[in-house]
This record gives structure tokens, sequence and C-alpha cells, in this order.
């Protein structure tokens, strides 16, 4: 018997390491051939000087990089990123906790339609999304100004993607009210995952609903909470392109640019292909950076329930 | 038992070994099969019975590319039936379509590129190919060419050559012009008088500002239309209707930007912005808005080019009339300055068969193509030929009387260096809000010029 297992145990190590490895070796592949090999690539471009359509490349070294530092552009490109993260993080979050709160707690009669209703927006692509809030802030023909005339006297011609004031702040309700619905459902998956036994103790002990908020939901789906503020923080650096893309395309002026839209605009309008892939590395850290330090902000002690 | 387990897994791998394998092929294949189609067989009977001009010794593969877009590819489909009908040995590919730029790109990058292309649509311009290093030099073929008709090519062109230090790369297919459209119904009906020059210009826009409609709306979200339709006429009025402005600022020379015809023609631009002249609509946009808009009543004037008629049919309400003019920014007594616009053919680098890709431009570059392209897509093609009897729209028949006219001057064909026009359109509509100033437009501009010098 003894004998035995000893025999078997290389043999069933093997298989095992087989059968792992079936699973972890495509999906490594996978990994290394669409997000390994292009990163590495946009990183090796960034050295280069390249227009993106020639046979030729040149070896420039560190000069994309300098050319990152003095551009005019570059900075106002990030301080419109972190200005769209700051507020799409407070507003979809807040939105998206007090639905998921309102939802949960509240014990709707219309849980279910409006759960369907807030994740609309989710559903319908970005594009149609632009497209639908391009119109709506038309200055002459749109819904937005039409609606407010009729609080004035006068028409309401207010140019909300033109003007230098108003033109960045245009561009969070389509992303915030394209972003509310996803967000809501995680958080009311871990609202619901909390046992009610919890607020039921809470309310015998005369907890109202605020505190039963604070001291039981909030910390609770902390976690989610915390994952969601990465996750909004990424996807918006990364993302935010779509949105700008559609509705401005950086304009006017370079008021609503972002490092996206930017790096868009270099590799394959300005014919700066290398210099957009420095872009890329750019935003690439300061993805990694702002996660970094989120995660030391919103650190908290796991709580066990 | 151990065995078959370890069949079933050895299988599973290998399976999806294999699926990874496909998938990798596809990505490959698909990067080599652009949409092409085999030309369809020549239908036109006229043109089979043309007789082929002398030695036949066109054939083989020939593949070209062209962008399809707003003018259609009726005018394509049909030279191309005939070329094919003349020359029966060739095999003719072509890669054809809305997305076409992007998806030969790779083969460009490849060195495998097509053997004659139509640079035009979004993803292309010829500049940056030239600096690129894929187009043929055809500076001394060109200049003896001769059409399948037997006249001499060059000389049949409205717009010659581009010329970039003294080397031809291109040859314009496609000519137009940017101008002032205004709306000629609207215009009649109120008496206003249609502007003849600046001052004209203003006097018109406070009648028009006066009954409650706006004078002038431009494509806020695309700047080149109103820089091509506006600032770029005013350069060349303020230089002494001297274009070669025009051709510096295209070659970032030093102090292109910094003078005195700029400096006036943006204190122009100023005033009419102070004045209130310009729609508020006009900023971020984008062409198709601003155009309803003029086509609406709501707006009367707007910078665009000679497209547009063809571009809002579907949209232009009935009675609607287009009018049209060069410019509106020479001084009283000036001449109009017709800023041309154009999209260019030329034979690749590495063309494999560039027999034929000279054969098929000597075969397009006639007076009876330019007609059918007028008439097959509404627009002017490059070469001088009779359209008053053709189809073509009015607009274009007004734009060619002014370009044959005495009291136009047509400037000649030039381009900006991408970044060049990215810095010039921030700018313009940067001082059109006012958030700059003409002294920091200039600045900017120079700073721009200086850093594509390098």
């Amino acid at each position: 018997m003894a004998a035995m297992t000893k025999k078997l145990r290389p043999a069933s190590s093997w298989r095992r390491k087989l059968f792992m490895a079936s699973f972890l070796l495509p999906t490594f592949v996978l990994f290394s051939v669409f997000t390994i090999y292009p990163l590495l690539r946009g990183l090796y471009l960034s050295f280069f000087d390249w227009s993106g359509g020639s046979e030729t490349m040149s070896f420039i070294g560190m000069d994309n990089y300098k050319e990152l530092f003095t551009d005019p552009i570059i900075p106002t490109a990030i301080a419109n990123d972190y200005f769209l993260i700051f507020w799409k993080v407070i507003l979809i979050l807040l939105f998206a906790v007090f639905f998921a709160v309102a939802l949960t707690r509240l014990k709707l009669k219309e849980y279910g339609f409006y759960r369907v209703v807030f994740f609309l927006p989710n559903i319908i692509s970005v594009v149609v999304i632009g497209v639908l809030w391009s119109f709506i802030y038309n200055p002459s023909l749109g819904f937005l100004n039409a609606f407010l005339s009729l609080f004035t006297d006068t028409p309401v011609t207010t140019n909300w993607l033109g003007s230098a004031g108003s033109a960045i702040w245009s561009l969070l309700p389509p992303s915030v009210w394209a972003g509310i619905g996803f967000y809501m459902l995680l958080i009311i998956a871990s609202i619901l995952a909390i046992p009610s036994s919890l607020y039921e103790a809470a309310s015998i002990d005369g907890a109202g609903e605020w505190k039963q908020f604070t001291t039981i939901t909030m910390p609770l789906i902390w976690e989610q909470f915390k994952t969601s503020v990465i996750h909004i923080t990424i996807t918006t650096l990364n993302g935010s392109f779509i949105i700008v893309k559609l509705m401005t395309e950086g304009g006017p002026d370079n008021q609503t640019q972002v490092l996206g839209y930017y790096l868009y605009q270099m590799g394959f309008k300005q014919f700066h292909m290398s210099y957009g892939a420095t872009i890329g590395v750019l935003i690439l850290i300061l993805s990694l950076l702002t996660t970094l330090i989120l995660q030391r902000i919103l650190h908290r002690e796991t709580i066990e329930m | 038992m151990k065995s078959k387990l370890r069949k079933k897994v050895t299988g599973g791998l290998a399976l999806s070994l294999v699926l990874l394998a496909l998938s990798g092929c596809g990505g490959n294949s698909a990067n080599n099969n652009n949409q092409a189609s085999e030309s369809p067989s020549p239908s036109s009977s006229a043109a089979a019975t043309e007789a082929p001009s002398g030695e036949a010794k066109i054939s083989g593969d020939f593949e070209i590319q062209y962008f399809v877009g707003g003018y259609g590819d009726a005018w394509w489909k049909e030279m191309i039936g005939e070329f094919k009908a003349m020359y029966p040995d060739l095999n003719i590919k072509e890669s054809a379509g809305s997305q076409i730029n992007e998806q030969m790109k790779p083969r460009w990058i490849q060195g495998d590129p097509p053997d004659v292309v139509y640079i035009d649509g979004a993803g292309s311009n010829e500049t940056q190919m030239v600096q690129d290093d894929q187009l043929m030099d055809i500076t001394d073929w060109v200049k003896d060419a001769q059409n399948v008709d037997g006249e001499n090519l060059v000389s049949n062109l409205i717009a010659p050559p581009q010329d970039y230090n003294g080397k031809n790369y291109t040859i314009p297919l496609v000519f137009g012009s940017w101008g002032t459209f205004y709306d000629a119904k609207l215009f009649e009906d109120k008496g206003w008088t249609v502007p003849t020059d600046w001052d004209s210009f203003l006097a018109t826009s406070e009648k028009i500002k006066a009954e409650g409609i706006n004078p002038y709306i431009h494509t806020g979200k695309y700047p080149y239309y109103i820089v091509g339709g506006l600032l770029n006429s005013g350069f060349v009025s303020e230089n002494g209707d001297n274009a070669q402005i025009l051709k510096d600022q295209e070659a970032a020379k030093e102090n292109s930007f910094n003078n005195d015809a700029v400096r006036k023609t943006l204190e122009k631009v100023v005033e009419m912005r102070d004045k209130g002249l310009i729609d508020n609509a006009s900023f971020g946009m984008n062409h198709t808005d601003s155009q309803m808009l003029f086509l609406q009543h709501k707006d009367a004037m707007i910078p665009n080019g000679l497209w547009l008629e063809n571009e809002m049919s579907k949209d232009t309400p009935e009675g609607f009339k287009f009018g049209f003019i060069p410019s509106v920014m020479q001084n009283a007594g000036g001449k109009y300055v017709a800023i041309p616009y154009t999209s260019n053919i030329a034979i690749a680098k590495k063309a494999k068969n560039p027999e034929a890709a000279k054969a098929f431009i000597e075969f397009i570059f006639t007076k009876k193509a330019a007609v059918r392209w007028a008439e097959l897509t509404g627009a002017l093609m490059n070469v001088k030929a009779d359209l008053e009897t053709s189809s073509a729209s009015d607009v274009v028949k007004t734009a060619m009387n002014y370009f044959n006219g005495s009291d136009t001057i047509v400037a000649p064909v030039f381009k900006l260096n991408a970044d060049l026009e990215q810095a010039q359109n921030d700018a313009t509509i940067a001082l059109l809000q006012g958030t700059i100033t003409a002294d920091e437009w200039i600045d900017r501009m120079e700073k721009a010029a200086a850093k594509v010098r390098g």
C-alpha cells in the first residue's frame, strides 16, 4: 500500500500539473499576446521617432519623454483627467450608494423596475450616449437650452460644449449618467450580502436609518466601495477618450483635452505614433501611481461578519 | 483510468493550441485581405472598341486603392471598367471603401503597397506620405506625360502637381475651392447686397443682424473651415494679392505667420468677433449641425467648400438657393482670392506595376473623364473641361466662372503640416473665443512653425 502511494505520487502530481497547465497555458499565451506584447511594444516605440506610416523608424532615446515635459498641452490634459476622475468618483458613488441603499433598505415595491431603469444607460453604446448628449447640448436646437428658456424671458443660448468655462463641466453629466447603474448594482449586491439580523439588532438597540447606514452598511460594503473608486479612476484615465472624441475632440482649444484623446490625436491625426506611445506610457504610470495612492488612502481593516 | 485522463487532458491542450493558432492566423490574414474585389468585367461596349494605344505591354497584376466618401465610387467603377477593356491582360484589384486608409496602413508599413493610391478621407495626408517616403518621385515623368487622347497631361490641369522642394509626387485629381456661401434666396427677399469686399461684408452683416438673423456661422469643432474660407484668403489679400505667403506657411518658414498681412487679417477677424457678427452657436459645433442652421435660414453666411451643396442635398429645403463668393476679406477694389483644396492621386514608391500605374493616370486625366466626374459626383475634377453643358451643380459652375475671370486670384494648392494645422485650428478658435489676442495667435504659430523646422 505504502509502496503504491509512493509510486503513484509522481504520476499524479505530473497529471495535476498537466491539468493546471491546460488551463493556465492558453490564458497565459493569450495574455502575453494581447496584453504584455502591446505593452512592451508601446514602451519600445516610445524610444523612437516614428510617424506611424513609414517603413523605417529612428531611435531617439529619451527625446519623446523630454518632449512630454515641455509640451504645454500635457498639463492641461492631466488636469482635465483628474478633474473628471474627481467629480466622477464623487458623483457616481454618491448617486450609486444612494440609489442602492434606497432600493434595498427602503424595500420599495418597484425595486425591479428601478434597478432596470438605472442600469439602462449601461447597455446603451457610449457612442449613442455621446451623440444623444451632443444633441441635448446643441446651443440653438438642443433640449437643454429649450428647457431653460421656459424659465427666462429671453431664449437661453449658452454654448455648453463650446465655451471656455463650461466645456469640461458639460462632459460630466453624460459620463456620470452612464456610470451610475453599474456601480449601483455592485453595491446592491454587497448590501444584500449583509445579514439582516445585524439591521434587526441595530434597530432593537434604537439605531435609526442613518446610524445603521454609517455603522453597518458603509463598513460592510467598504471593500466594494473601494473597488468602485479605483475602477472609476482607471476607466476614466483610460476611457475618457471615447466621450471626448464623440463630443468635443478635445476642443475648443484643448479645453477638454484628456490624455487618452491626446494620444489618439498625436498618433493618428498629427502622425507622431511614437509620441502617442509615450503618452500611453505616461497614462500607465499615472494609473499605477493613482491606484497605489488610492489603495493607501482607502485602506481599512477588513471587518469579518 | 490514468491514461484515459491523460488523453483527455492532452486532447484539451491540443485543442486549445489549435484554437490559439487559428485565432493568430485570422489576425494575420485579415491584414492582407482588405476588401479587395476583382474589378467587374467591362460593361461599356463603347470603351471596348477603343484601340489600345500602341504597344500593349501593360499586363500583370495592378492594384488601386481609393477612398470612397462623398464622391461615391461610380466614377471609379466606370473608369476602371473602361481601363480593363483597354488592357484585357491586366488583372485589376480594387482596394476601396470608406475605411480603406486604415485597412491598407499595415501594408504600406510593411512595404507592400498598392500601385496607385487616391489620397482622400480620414487617416490620409499626402504631405505625410511624402515625408514617409511612400510615394514615387514622378517629376521627370509627369512633365512630359500625355493622356490617352494625346494631350499634355499637366497643361490640362487646373491646379498643377504639388511642389515638394522641386519634386512632384502627387497629381491633384479633385479640385475645389473654399469660400463664403450665402443664403441667396434670403438675400434676394430681404434686398441685402452680396458682399464684394470687407467693408460691404461688414455692412451687410450689420443689416442681417438688425433683422434678428445671425450673419455668420462656422464649424467651430473643425476650425479649418473658417481658416480655409476666411483667414487664408485674408492673408493673401493683405499680402498684396501675393499667395506666396501660403506656400511659406506650408514650408513653416520663419515669420511666415509673424507679419503685417497676418496681423491685419487677424484684426479683421477680431473686429468681426467684437461686433458680434459670428453666431455664438458656432463653437463646438460640427459641420452638419452648422450647415443645418444655415439651411434653416438661422444664419445667413457660412465658410465652406464647394462640396457643400452635394453634401446637404438630402436636407436642403425646397426653394433654398446657395450663393457663393470666393472671399470676403479683400479691401475695397481688391480681387477675390480663391483658396483651393485638392484630393490627390499618386503612385506608390514600391509599386509592383508602375507601367500600369502610369497608364492608368494617363487614362483618367482626360476632358471626357472630367465631365463624367462632374456628372457623377457633382464636384470638379482637376482638368480644364467645359462644364456649362454638363449636369454639374450651379454652385460649381459659378465657382468655375470666378476661377476663369480676371477678378479672382486662384492661390496655389498648399497644405500645412499636420502639427501646424492643429496649432492653427486651436489658436483660431481661441482667438474667436477671445481667450487669446491676435499677437498671441501669431506667437503660437511662430512657435509651432519653429518646432516643425526642428
